[in-house]
């Protein structure tokens, strides 16, 4: 069974109101599904496969309580769970919503019906007398408690799964790429189109050719994205835009106008496909890299996001909600390599070169400061770092003595973990997080992984570092982000512009 | 048999949007909006598109491709047009063709009376994208491709025609009198109504180019902005060497391509 469930839209009506009239003696119409999408408090769903309809379901919520309004599956389709994977994502829903109890009528003749719901946890409780014009037979009335929503957003579990299809884009930097993730979890398409080999030459990102690539890449590795997902599915064909519930892009931080690019292009797909749009903010995405690749990474937690462009420590006690607990003052970690990569002569991209010398040299050979180590908070300093290292080099070749580029790599690397391992501890320690993460390009740095893995087991704290693939910029994060985001209903409207800055606190 | 067409152009500090009629034999532009004001384009270029649709009692389902102005003009402006007009096009499943931006003010400008048109590009940092087009019966030929040149240099090149000339376009905001020196009376301004590319010049030059049969595929995928110049760090990076930086490749960045 490949069908999948989505929310249903405008476009759906006809064929639910066709499927409606085969299912029911006294069927809505189409008018009335249409006026039901419109209006607030509801929820609506779809199973789909391929392109076809093949079932829905419908709940109303009054109070905290959610009416199951109607929930039909494909004549040649029932029996094979269908409707009970309906009737479980409208709870879902429903719970999302703010319902704890769920109600329904149904008619006492449909035997199959009941049993469905009565194992879903609903109980019958009563009749109403004459309630269907056609027979004049009796509904029994069915309640039953729905499962918590646990938190703000409860993630998928396994009886309740969510199903949405959401396509992400990313453009935030150098990467072009596109995802496609089914409920948040599961990654349908990775595409990445890596513009590295452009920009090396230039020892560093040069945002005119990312924003230039960017625009000649886009729909290559959309249409990539969909191509690998409709084979994941076990479709024979692309997954056709009208499969999706959602488009979700990078919004911000990162390089304007390659932002510009992804954003600009997401919204005019999102105007031609009447999709809802979705922003994600880039650094949340990275944290999402973790929640993808290890289910047991969850709120309360701290991320500590290093990059070429960030370095901070983010408190997030619950899904959707961050606090930056503090973040660089100059230099992001990322960029500091670079920089003192640079300086050596080390090629592009310095960073990765730079961490591999270390890891062949001797971390206590040169004394570099620890800045900011005693600051009382969890700002960064890393600028006063780099310039003691490039100090370093110009006084020891003013010395005629040659540079142990190895010895001067791991000091300069330790210098930058002790101070960002004490932090992420400390930050740990007084929120009370039960989960640390590393996120960003620079958690691909060997040493950097193993001592915050081991200074967070010493502290018994479930610690993640992301798959290496998964460090740098990419969609699937951007996807796994967009899932929350797309449950809360947040949107982007048709006028978004880029926010090079984007704040990732909550209010 | 008549098809909805849907054109915009954000290269300049306008941004055009405009919705046609297309049927064999004619193209008739029937709702077209201007929004004048400068880095408007990232929010205003679709929620306009929306309005003009929904005055005309149409969805954007009912557009059967999508014609944007590929520049030259800025770069950061050019490339929201371009990939607006991409996810339209894309999400659509329809054609997307491409103009240039110069072309579509020349083919609003062109009249019955024959003249000589000079279009000015601005290009920032003291250059211009100038195009030439001979005008006439309704009509507007290119006689050169796009470049990137300075004023003077073009002032000067176009004086030696020794023709009198129509001017238009956004460079002549800084450099009109300097045009005006150096053409002497042999130069005309059009009317700076008209310097912009507006939707009836978008859609007239992606009828001539639909005649001539110079449209392209028409996937979203392969139709890419007209720059001119390479980026600073690669026109430094040629200069350095020696060399002039020579054409610049379609994709806008010099280099093996994918």
């Amino acid at each position: 069974m490949n069908a999948h469930l989505r929310d249903m839209r405008e476009g759906d009506v006809g064929a639910v109101a066709a499927l409606e009239a085969i299912s029911f003696r006294d069927p809505w119409s189409a008018g009335a599904f249409r006026e039901e999408l419109a209006a607030p408090r509801r929820a609506y769903l779809v199973a789909e496969e391929a392109t076809e309809l093949v079932g829905y379901v419908g709940i109303m919520l009054v109070d905290d309580d959610a009416h199951l309004m109607n929930l039909a599956v494909r004549p040649d389709r029932r029996g094979e769970g269908l409707g009970r994977s309906l009737a479980g994502e409208a709870m879902a829903r429903a719970s999302a919503m703010g319902a704890t109890r769920m109600t329904l009528e149904v008619r006492p003749s449909n035997a199959s019906a009941i049993a469905l719901y009565e194992s879903l946890g609903m109980i019958s409780v009563g009749e109403r007398p004459g309630y269907y014009a056609d027979t004049g037979e009796a509904a029994l009335i069915m309640w039953g408690d729905l499962p918590a929503a646990g938190g703000a957003v409860r993630l998928g579990t396994d009886d309740a799964p969510y199903t949405e299809l959401i396509l992400a884009i990313e453009t935030s930097c150098d990467e072009t790429a596109a995802a496609v993730m089914r409920g948040g979890r599961e990654l349908l398409a990775d595409v990445v189109a890596s513009q590295i080999d452009f920009h090396a030459r230039f020892g560093g990102v040069v945002p005119e050719i990312a924003s230039r690539k960017h625009t000649e890449a886009i729909v290559g590795v959309v249409d990539e994205a969909l191509a690998l997902a409709g084979e994941a599915l076990g479709y024979d064909a692309p997954l056709p835009f009208a499969a999706l519930d959602a488009i979700a892009v990078t919004h911000g931080p990162g390089l304007v106008g390659a932002l510009v690019v992804g954003l600009a292009y997401a919204k005019g797909l999102a105007m031609a496909t009447g999709l809802p749009l979705v922003g994600v903010n880039h650094l949340e995405g990275h944290i999402f890299a973790n929640v993808l690749a290890d289910p047991e990474v969850g709120p309360p937690l701290v991320a500590l996001v290093v990059s070429g462009g960030h370095t901070s420590l983010v408190h997030m006690p619950e899904w959707g909600v961050y606090r930056t607990l503090g973040e660089t003052l100059d230099d992001a970690t990322g960029e500091a390599f670079d920089k003192v990569a640079k300086v050596l002569g080390l090629g592009y991209p310095g960073g990765p070169i730079l961490s591999r010398l270390a890891e062949e040299g001797d971390p206590a050979a040169i004394e570099f400061p620890r800045a900011m180590m005693r600051s009382g908070d969890y700002a960064f300093s890393l600028s006063g770092l780099k310039t003691a290292v490039i100090n370093h080099i110009r006084h020891e070749q003013q010395a005629g003595r040659e540079i142990h580029v190895p010895d001067l790599a791991a000091s300069f690397q330790q210098a930058i973990i002790d101070v960002q391992v004490a932090k992420a501890v400390r930050a740990v320690e007084e929120t009370g997080a039960t989960s640390f993460c590393l996120a960003g390009g620079v958690a691909a740095n060997p040493a950097l992984r193993r001592a915050l893995t081991g200074a967070m087991e010493r502290l018994g704290v479930h610690v993640s570092v992301p798959p290496l693939h998964l460090c740098t910029d990419n969609a699937a994060m951007i996807a796994a982000a967009a899932h929350y985001r797309y449950l809360r209903g947040e949107r982007l409207g048709l006028d978004a512009e880029p926010i090079t800055s984007l704040r990732l606190d909550t209010e | 048999m008549r098809e909805l067409l849907l054109t915009l152009d954000t290269s300049t500090e306008i941004t055009s949007v405009g919705l046609a009629w297309l049927t064999e034999t004619t193209l008739e532009t029937f709702a077209s909006a201007v929004v004048d004001a400068p880095r408007a384009a990232m929010s205003r270029v679709l929620p306009t598109a929306s309005s003009l649709l929904a005055g005309g009692m149409l969805s954007v389902r009912d557009v059967r491709a999508v014609i944007v102005g590929r520049g030259p003009g800025s770069f950061t402006g050019v490339r929201i047009g371009v990939a607006t007009a991409k996810g339209l096009a894309h999400g659509l499943g329809v054609p997307l063709w491409g103009v240039g931006t110069l072309d579509a003010i020349a083919w609003g400008i062109a009249a019955d009376r024959p003249m000589l048109l000079g279009v000015l590009g601005d290009a920032m940092r003291g250059e211009v994208y100038p195009a030439l087009f001979r005008c006439g019966n309704g009509r507007a030929e290119r006689l050169a491709p796009d470049e990137v040149a300075t004023p003077a240099d073009v002032a000067r090149e176009w004086a030696r025609l020794g023709e009198p000339l129509t001017l238009a376009g956004n460079g002549l905001r800084k450099y009109g009198d300097l045009f005006t020196d150096a053409l002497g009376d042999g130069a005309t301004l059009a009317d700076e109504l008209l310097w912009a590319p507006y939707a009836e010049g978008l859609f007239r030059a992606f009828a001539a180019a639909r005649a001539a049969g110079e449209l392209g595929s028409g996937e979203p995928g392969e139709l890419l902005p007209i720059y001119t110049r390479l980026s600073d760090a690669e026109e430094n990076e040629a200069a350095r060497a020696g060399r002039a930086s020579g054409q610049t490749p379609s994709s806008g960045v010099a280099g093996e391509s994918r």
